[in-house]
């Protein structure tokens, strides 16, 4: 629809709600008031606007009273918004050329004592829509096409799954690795729990459908370089080992860059005392067969994660991979005392509370240290490990002279994560792994659309979870690549080129990348990113940014018309 | 050639002993059959000590003091006769026989009389033949104790315990003595600290009583864990926490001997019906020993047998007695004596065989437990079905068939004992029946069946001030239901609760006198 | 043959809504079928979701709406599965309307019938601690807005029938038999609370003032039986003490369930914290086992609540929670583990924070479906590890709790998760190939 600049006729349709409204405000009064306001050329009330009847009558009014804006004065919009405003499509009107007054749940429902002022109020919201109303423009929703192919970052069992759950449902998938092969973090371990199994089997397993599905094009050895454009037009540029850099274009980005171990230099002896090491480098003296029988070992939690400063977070693995590691010495060696000095046990779920059982039944030693007095390790002359534990619980200090001390270290934000965040333009959280797009409802979504995050680069998780949330990613970015095409939303920002004075406020605070500097060193809103949430227009100096459908002049026109003061 | 009669003496320092001492100076010669114990006062004489004489085998056992009016410390060889009336009661049930113990005065200028005494003593020890209990000297095998704990552990779920504290939490000793907690015996068991376990009181301290295995999430049974424990632990500290100075174990102990012949049956009222054997036996317990060693505390424990033997007849059971029955071995299995334990199981079983018994009934929960429970479990086999009375009853209510001549308008208040309640689960047979009773009305207390507050004393262990806090509070908790009666099924847990009446000073006596009635009783009461 | 490319989502909750809006946004029609007369589920029911403290129905109702808005997706509420033929990619499934007595396309919601019935009924959603009347919506923001009569509990007075101005109640309504085709199916059942009672000690169902912890959620929201504001049920006083135990039920070899619900410690810090909000003098403790702080966020608001917000954490589970009788405070009992000591501590109000258990009715829900239920009564993937939301039957999925305990954006992930796996089943269908 064009605009025409043509004089608003505006029609004020004002509902009883059955006797939600109409119980308390005198709606009759109120269309006769309506009638008055400048721009109005009808009013009428219904019994229930949002019935089916109620949506005959607007459409009935628009065509027989030639409206080119409609006000619905009845409940919140954010129920029924969607349903007048396909109303007034249905006959002709641009849906952004509708506006909605709250008289029940911000007015009658509030009131319900005081009629009188209860409709006072509802003129004065009428008024207010009105004003607005009259300063309204159609806009038009853009469409774009959605290439249907995916780049996932990162080659690790996260990664493989979404790649081949995207590839089954039809889409390309391009896989980029900077290590020289797929696998990530499940080639370094050794068994897996629930149940035992041999790491290297799954592992292969994925490994072989991902190299054999012809969707899937997997660049190892290669780092991505650079990054344009927005959802279902990203522009990828990739680095191969040999320097050689490739482009290609994809609809969707997927972040499955994993996590990095810490190594805990210069707590509980590591590096300094012979036999101090991580829970990792256990697993692989365990899957080389390099462990001998030892009499005692001992593991300790929470080796530089729960810190009052810093890493604060919970690794979430750490006690499931210290017991299967404890498990698995036990069934190698059943007479040698394990003994596990934790602050908090997280066996949570059902796995791995059977698993606690499991290990108790072992006769695998459980001692809680607290953070305020954690172990004192040191060395003996003849090799053995002495640790000094203060068992929380029984308020007495324990000594344990050990062959082997296993510190159990969180994993930590990737290597080259900060970098990829800034390529992307994603966030990281206070803790450096991405941080979602709200921490409930969309934890595998990025603000920014069409880019995900799976694994453990969002957060420290086993496999079975990190293949959870890899199925989810693949149902998230399969939904604009199905549906091809996207509307935009209208309700977006605009910078005016000429006013615009390049100072960079608004890229810096916009929180969904979607504004830039251009060549010219002009601000230049991606529509397609933007959404509409005006932060950019309120803080820009220069007044440049225009905010759709709710501008400065209609705004200022509400907040004056609740005053009392219209200007024509 | 008969072995010589074997004396044990216990003389009073300021007459008897100076009386032997003048027999020797003036060269009156007797029998050397005697072993003297010089002690201040004939008051010191513990039954105890005579009771474990009789058990390691003396023959005769001599109690010299002062006589009366002359005693040195004044009224101490008084005590000392009330107390030898008393024990000599004991003998005569466990049929050694009260000759064997002889109280005499004899002054210190009274040699002759000492020699006499033994003399005469002595022939008539030879006459009456040997005591049936000599013992054999035994080597004890060592137990590999950490091995030991650590099957114990896995019997008992021990391992699985979250260290949540809940069981301390839930513990009514360790409400009122927070140095007790199952949680840190069970950890420093887990982490290898047995040695403190075992030699420590906490063992001992625990009342068996259920209440945290009840709560506990890992289902981790405590207080078998504690009894599994108990055979290693340090037995002179059990000998010195044991209460009643291990007087009723002793005898129970004594029962086991073959030879010995208890003449027990001395309860049993005129006209009552009963046989040598029968289909259905009726199992009394220790209550005619534990009547005589309580005698203070009156609450006519023999009632409980005779109502149990009248209701049987009322309702038309003849059952079958054993008149050497032997103790059912609750204690002994409690505090680790497990080797007497199985022992007595056995010869228990033999006489039920004996009997032609198929079903057996007792009114006391230690003695149902153990038989029901324990007996099975480490015999192997056990082929009889064991009622509690109230079981039996039960079903006769639910029948339509338990007849009441006569109610009282009272209202009773009920507590479950720990072994019938927690570890047999024996909850509502009991109520069923007293509310049945015409008249009666049943209160009950606010901690009452799985979440019942133990009496406070356990195999007579744990006697101790916390104990004594325990039962208070329990006491107070059946007064304020405002219940005229206490009714329970555990004759232990009467006395426990009466021996509070000994208390000097007597602490809150409202309390403490309470009138209790045992349940046989108080059935039988309304059955005329 | 061209496999149906429509899926089935049993379960109205976070899960089933998540699943099903990202099926049909990508062009897949979903029905979704609710046994109850709303879609929302126990986030409904929630004041505040940690660790953002976002007002629980504020973001949820606009995913509510969204499903009911949605083109592509019809919404069955009121409804149950009664039976499935077939195989993945054509499934006939038959589901049963239960009759509402209300015309769904005739009533607005407006709410006049409800305001005139006279039988006052204990309101489910509030956890029987507020009242609804027989015709009824479970809650405000109820999706869809239309009112239902419990027929176990109408008096058939028709007082609503002669009131309501749209026509729109019918008592001739029937059950209907919903026959459909669809090619994939994804259950999402969610939980229910065990049931507290059975921890005889703690006094649920004994003591007044002893809660499970969604009741006190009900009582703590501005939409619950008493405003929001917090007050005991026994005397209307506001508590300046209270006590919130954990792991009632969980973790447990006798009497409970072994698993850990994994986010009892964090939802009982953050109704702590709201109290604290509300009432910064009231104290609060938290009795706990071992605090479960693994999940992404918790550690850092935990320590918040100790650090900023006071909340006081005892590692001790109590023995019991007796009431005194002079006072009729409650008294708790526990052994103190870090202190060693067995303490007593007077508390106004206790609660109680059950496991969360699969429900019961997953049982009948796995028969007529031919899925396996693990030994704690959850849906059993496929393989734990590789095909979490997989189950032994090709084209069936599962979602959120009824899979395994979990938190709200796990369970979100995971619907994502089995729609993914549902359209790959349906795209595999409808292009012939088969895997």
């Amino acid at each position: 629809m064009e605009s025409k600049e043509e004089a608003p006729r505006i029609g004020v349709f004002i509902c009883h709600c059955g006797i939600n409204i109409g119980g308390v405000v005198n709606v009759p009064e109120v269309v006769e008031y309506s009638k008055t306001l400048l721009g109005v050329v009808y009013a009428e009330d219904n019994l229930y606007t949002c019935s089916s009847e109620g949506i005959s009558k607007i459409k009935e009014g628009i065509a027989k009273h030639n409206l080119n804006r409609v006000i619905v004065a009845s409940c919140t919009p954010r129920t029924h918004e969607p349903l007048f405003r396909a109303a007034c499509e249905e006959a002709g009107v641009n849906k952004y050329l509708f506006e909605m007054a709250n008289i029940r749940d911000q007015c009658s429902w509030a009131h319900m004592h005081e009629p009188e002022k209860a409709t006072e109020k509802a003129k004065d919201l009428v008024r207010m829509a009105v004003a607005k109303a009259r300063l309204l423009k159609p806009l038009e929703e853009p469409e774009i096409d959605v290439a249907p192919s995916a780049l996932i970052v990162g080659g690790g069992v996260s990664s493989m799954t979404a790649a081949l759950c995207l590839a089954n449902q039809g889409f390309k998938v391009h896989i980029v690795e900077r290590e020289p092969e797929l696998g990530g973090m499940l080639r370094h371990l050794h068994k897996l729990y629930p149940s035992m199994e041999d790491a290297s089997q799954g592992l292969s397993q994925i490994v072989n459908s991902v190299n054999s599905n012809k969707s899937i094009d997997v660049l190892t050895s290669t780092v991505v370089k650079e990054v344009k454009g927005f959802i279902g037009n990203f522009e990828v540029t990739v680095e191969r080992m040999n320097g050689e850099t490739t482009n290609f274009g994809v609809g969707t980005i997927i972040v499955a860059t994993g996590a990095a171990n810490f190594e805990p230099v210069g707590m509980y002896g590591y590096g300094e005392y012979d036999n101090v090491i991580t829970q990792l480098q256990l697993e692989q003296l365990l899957k080389n067969g390099r462990l001998e029988k030892p009499e005692k070992v001992v593991m300790i939690q929470c080796v530089g994660a729960r810190e009052e400063k810093g890493r604060t977070y919970c690794s979430r693995i750490c006690c499931m991979t210290a017991l299967k590691n404890a498990m698995h010495i036990k069934e190698l060696s059943p007479d040698t005392d394990v003994y596990i000095l934790f602050r908090d046990l997280q066996t949570y779920g059902t796995h791995h509370e059977d698993w606690h059982r499991r290990a108790q039944d072992k006769g695998i030693k459980f001692i809680k240290y607290v953070l305020e007095k954690p172990p004192q390790v040191a060395q003996r002359e003849d090799g053995k490990i002495t640790i000094n534990v203060y068992h929380a619980l029984l308020g007495e200090e324990v000594k344990i002279s050990s062959d082997l001390l296993v510190l159990s270290t969180p994993l930590i934000p990737q290597e080259g994560a900060k970098e990829l965040s800034q390529l992307l333009k994603v966030p990281v959280g206070p803790d450096g792994f991405f941080f979602e797009a709200h921490v409930k409802l969309r934890p595998i979504d990025f603000a920014t659309d069409g880019i995900y995050v799976c694994g453990t680069a969002h957060s420290p998780k086993d496999v079975a979870e990190s293949v959870s949330q890899a199925f989810g990613v693949a149902s998230r970015a399969a939904i604009p690549m199905a549906v091809k095409r996207l509307r935009v939303e209208a309700i977006t920002a605009t910078v005016d080129e000429s006013v615009c004075s390049g100072c960079g406020t608004c890229v810096k605070l916009c929180p969904y990348g979607a504004i830039q500097k251009d060549e010219k060193g002009v601000a230049k809103v991606t529509s397609v990113v933007c959404k509409g949430c005006g932060t950019c227009a309120a803080s820009c100096p220069e007044r440049a940014i225009t905010m759709r459908h709710f501008t400065d002049e209609q705004v200022r026109a509400q907040a004056l018309a609740a005053l009392g003061r219209v200007y024509a | 050639m008969v072995a010589e009669p074997k004396i044990v003496a216990f003389l009073c320092n300021w007459c008897a002993y100076a009386g032997a001492d003048l027999a020797g100076v003036s060269r009156i010669g007797y029998p050397p059959n005697i072993r003297v114990i010089r002690v201040m006062c004939s008051g010191r004489v513990d039954p105890a000590f005579i009771i474990r004489a009789f058990e390691t085998g003396a023959d005769g056992v001599l109690v010299g003091g002062c006589h009366p009016g002359t005693c040195h410390y004044v009224s101490g060889n008084l005590e000392a006769e009330k107390r030898m009336e008393n024990t000599k009661k004991l003998l005569k049930l466990i049929g050694l026989g009260p000759e064997r113990l002889r109280l005499e005065w004899i002054s210190a200028s009274e040699g002759g009389k000492f020699a006499q005494v033994v003399t005469e003593f002595t022939e008539e020890l030879r006459k009456m033949g040997p005591n049936p209990l000599k013992a054999k000297a035994k080597m004890e095998a060592p137990i590999n104790t950490k091995q030991a704990i650590s099957e114990a552990v896995k019997k008992t779920n021990v391992q699985y315990c979250l260290e949540c504290g809940k069981c301390s939490g839930s513990c009514p000793i360790s409400k009122v003595n927070d140095a007790f907690s199952p949680r840190r015996v069970v950890e420093r068991s887990l982490l290898g600290f047995e040695e403190r376990v075992l030699s420590g009181t906490d063992l001992w301290t625990c009342l068996t009583c259920f209440l945290c295995t009840e709560r506990c999430p890992s289902d981790v049974r405590f207080p078998e864990f504690v009894r599994a424990c108990r055979p290693m632990a340090s037995v002179e500290l059990k000998e010195e926490l044991c209460a009643h100075r291990g007087i009723p174990m002793a005898l129970s102990r004594m029962m086991l001997n073959p030879k010995i012949k208890q003449d027990r049956m001395g309860w049993l009222p005129e006209g009552a019906e009963i046989s040598k054997r029968g289909d259905m036996l009726y199992f009394v317990g220790c209550i005619p020993y534990f009547d005589v060693i309580f005698e203070d505390f009156n609450l006519e424990l023999l009632k409980i047998p005779q109502s149990v033997v009248k209701i049987l007849n009322n309702v038309g059971i003849k059952p079958a007695l054993l008149s050497n029955e032997k103790c059912c071995g609750h204690d002994m299995l409690w505090t680790g004596d497990l080797e007497n334990f199985e022992k007595l199981a056995k010869k228990n079983v033999a006489d039920f065989k004996r009997a032609r018994a198929t079903r057996i009934v007792t009114a006391c929960p230690e003695c149902y437990r153990t038989l029901k429970k324990d007996y099975a479990e480490v015999l192997g086999n056990f082929d009889f079905e064991v009622l509690h009375i109230s079981e039996l009853l039960s079903e006769l209510v639910d029948k339509g068939e338990l007849k009441f001549d006569a109610g009282f308008s009272k209202k009773v208040v009920y507590h479950d004992p720990c072994r019938l309640g927690r570890h047999m689960g024996v909850y509502e047979p009991p109520r069923k029946v007293i509310t049945s009773i015409p008249g009666v009305g049943l209160l009950e207390m606010g901690r009452n069946r799985e979440n019942a507050i133990c009496c406070g004393v356990s195999s007579f262990m744990s006697c101790n001030k916390y104990s004594k806090e325990v039962r208070m509070d329990r006491l107070r908790e059946a007064k304020a239901t405002g219940a005229d009666l206490l009714v329970t099924t555990c004759p232990k847990c009467q006395i426990h609760w009466r021996c509070l009446t000994t208390e000097k000073p007597p602490i809150d006596p409202e309390i403490v006198t309470m009138e209790m009635r045992d349940f046989s009783v108080l059935v039988a009461e309304a059955m005329r | 043959m061209k496999a149906n490319e429509s899926v089935l989502v049993i379960g109205g909750g976070i899960a089933g809504m998540q699943a099903s809006l990202d099926l049909a946004n990508r062009g897949s029609k979903v029905y979704l079928v609710e046994k109850t007369p709303s879609i929302g589920g126990r986030m409904a029911q929630l004041d505040k979701t940690f660790p953002t403290m976002d007002c629980s129905i504020c973001i949820l109702a606009p995913k509510m709406i969204e499903c009911l808005r949605h083109p592509n997706i019809t919404l069955l509420t009121y409804s149950e599965l009664q039976s499935v033929k077939g195989s993945a990619g054509n499934f006939r499934v038959e589901v049963l309307k239960k009759p509402r007595f209300i015309d769904e396309n005739k009533c607005t919601g407006c709410g006049e019938c409800a305001q005139y019935c006279p039988t006052e009924v204990p309101n489910e959603f509030d956890m029987n601690l507020g009242i609804r009347k027989a015709i009824y919506i479970p809650f405000p923001q109820a999706v869809p807005l239309k009112y239902t009569i419990d027929e176990e509990n109408c008096i058939k007075c028709r007082l609503c029938q002669k009131i309501c101005k749209a026509g729109a109640v019918d008592f001739d309504q029937k059950p209907e038999t919903v026959n459909l085709k669809v090619g994939a199916i994804i259950v999402a059942t969610g939980f229910e609370l065990f049931d507290a009672g059975r921890i005889r000690e703690y006094g649920y169902g004994k003591y007044r003032d002893v809660l499970t912890s969604l009741e006190f959620e009900r009582l703590l929201s501005a939409s619950g039986p008493i405003g929001g504001h917090l007050l005991r049920l026994s005397d209307g006083c506001v508590p300046r003490r209270i006590a919130f135990i954990q792991c009632v039920g969980s973790r447990s070899l006798k009497g409970g369930v072994q698993f850990c619900s994994s986010s009892c410690c964090v939802y009982a810090t953050k109704e702590a914290i709201l109290v604290r909000e509300h009432h910064p003098e009231c104290e609060v403790y938290i009795f706990y086992n071992e605090l479960k702080v693994f999940g992404k966020g918790f550690q850092d608001f935990v320590k918040r609540a100790q650090n900023e917000w006071g909340v006081k954490y005892i590692r001790a589970l109590p023995g019991e929670v007796v009431e005194d009788p002079k006072t009729h405070s409650l008294i708790i009992w526990y052994e103190d583990t870090k202190e060693n000591m067995t303490k007593n501590t007077e508390i106004d109000l206790v609660v109680l924070c059950p496991a969360l258990v699969p429900r019961i009715a997953n049982k009948e829900l796995a028969g007529i479906l031919g899925l396996e239920l693990d030994k704690y009564g959850f849906f059993k993937p496929r393989d734990v590890l590789y095909t979490p939301v997989d189950t032994n039957v090709p084209g069936i999925f599962i979602c959120g709790y009824c899979q395994g305990p979990k938190d709200i954006p796990e369970s979100v992930a995971q619907a994502s998760g089995a729609a993914a796996r549902a359209a790959e089943v349906i795209a595999l269908s409808s292009s012939g190939g088969v895997r």
